[in-house]
């Protein structure tokens, strides 16, 4: 049976992400809005498999952790930086254990940061990656040397896409359904 | 995880401010200050601060003369304004074409045209032949004696070249290539010493004219 628990599985997804990686790079959206994201939720993986993800009592590093993660995606939004990845062997490994560090620090902050500290990162994130994604398409000249222009608007759409799902999952999931649930737990102790 | 009482007081909070440092640090040094986010800026601004002495490859001009690139600011000691680009591309060479050809134009006007020459080097030797490049520069109306059109004698010194200029060049799938370019200003002593956007040759020659 499938157990997402299992300890090849991030090794295995990485080795995957290694084969497709000419064809993720061949464009800029897919470079931006699908292997970053899939190092990084690999990453988180790493977290979750080796039991990090799991502590619950919070933590004082939580902040240090999560602003390590932020500051590392950040990175890879620069025009500059995708060139160095997709120019350099060496800046492309660099991105690679940059962004499965990213997930593991994330991934191992994650529940132990609670909400609070969760959503100042999170709407900083999304905040980010939504106002690099509308420059991206809004940018008159090619940004990258090794993406077409047309590429930059499609990469922009998708950073705009991921921002918003990811920054509306989580509203849903901490705090609408929370909240939601609440009158219940007032009927009950009254 | 270890437990917060167990950790020093302040630990976390040390933490936090080294990140953020470290943070602020890192791009800082990959935008050159905060002032570039592409690397034609970053280019440019390493340019400013660290020119690049010209490589010595050799290049064949549209009368299939063979030229040092190392040499270009000859014995008279000339600036020249360099792009690299190729004659069948149609989209940003049009754009470095015409501002080259707006400096060959006000350079004469403001007579400076005897202190600055204008190279244009193709980087599809293939098809961009003496022949080629001559009738290119026919059209462009470029005049002969100071603006040279070139490309490269043996391509295997195109990878030397491309990555001398920080040019990046990729197949487009449809016979023709991707690429950046700027306008590059090579100094008397045969080095690159600024950068240029393609758009703005009026910046160039800002520079070019006494204060």
């Amino acid at each position: 049976m499938f157990r997402l628990r299992n300890p090849f599985l991030p090794g295995l997804l990485l080795a995957l992400v290694g084969i497709v990686r000419p064809w993720l790079e061949a464009t800029m959206a897919r470079h931006m809005v699908a292997e970053l994201p899939l190092l990084f939720a690999i990453g988180w993986l790493v977290a979750y498999t080796t039991g990090c993800a799991d502590g619950r009592q919070r933590h004082s590093y939580c902040p240090a952790m999560l602003l390590s993660a932020l500051l590392i995606t950040s990175v890879w939004m620069l025009p500059v930086a995708l060139d160095y990845a997709v120019i350099h062997v060496a800046a492309n490994a660099l991105k690679v254990a940059g962004m499965l560090l990213a997930g593991f620090l994330a991934g191992s902050a994650w529940r132990a940061a609670g909400a609070i500290v969760q959503g100042f990162f999170l709407v900083n994130w999304a905040w980010m990656t939504i106002t690099a994604g509308l420059l991206y398409q809004d940018a008159p000249r090619q940004l990258c040397s090794v993406y077409l222009t047309d590429q930059q608007w499609m990469a922009g759409v998708g950073l705009v896409t991921l921002g918003a799902a990811v920054l509306s999952i989580w509203l849903i999931h901490t705090v609408f359904l929370p909240l939601s649930a609440r009158p219940d737990e007032t009927a009950e102790h009254a | 995880m270890p437990r917060s009482s167990q950790l020093p007081r302040y630990g976390a909070a040390i933490a936090l401010v080294l990140v953020a440092l470290a943070g602020l640090a890192g791009f800082s040094f990959l935008t050159r200050g905060f002032t570039a986010v592409t690397s034609d800026g970053v280019r440019r601004i390493d340019l400013e601060h660290s020119p690049r002495a010209l490589s010595a490859i050799r290049l064949v001009d549209s009368r299939g003369a063979g030229f040092s690139l190392a040499a270009i600011g000859g014995k008279a000691g000339r600036v020249t304004l360099i792009t690299l680009g190729y004659t069948t591309c149609l989209a940003i060479c049009r754009t470095t074409l015409s501002g080259q050809a707006y400096l060959q134009q006000e350079l004469r006007s403001r007579q400076l045209d005897d202190r600055v020459r204008l190279l244009t080097i193709s980087f599809d030797p293939s098809r961009d032949t003496p022949a080629a490049l001559r009738e290119y520069g026919r059209k462009m109306k470029a005049d002969p004696q100071r603006w040279t059109f070139a490309t490269v004698a043996d391509p295997a010194d195109l990878p030397r070249l491309l990555k001398l200029f920080d040019i990046v060049v990729l197949p487009d799938g449809l016979g023709g290539f991707v690429h950046n370019g700027a306008i590059f200003m090579a100094d008397a002593d045969g080095r690159l010493v600024r950068a240029y956007d393609i758009d703005r040759p009026d910046q160039a020659l800002a520079d070019l004219l006494p204060d």
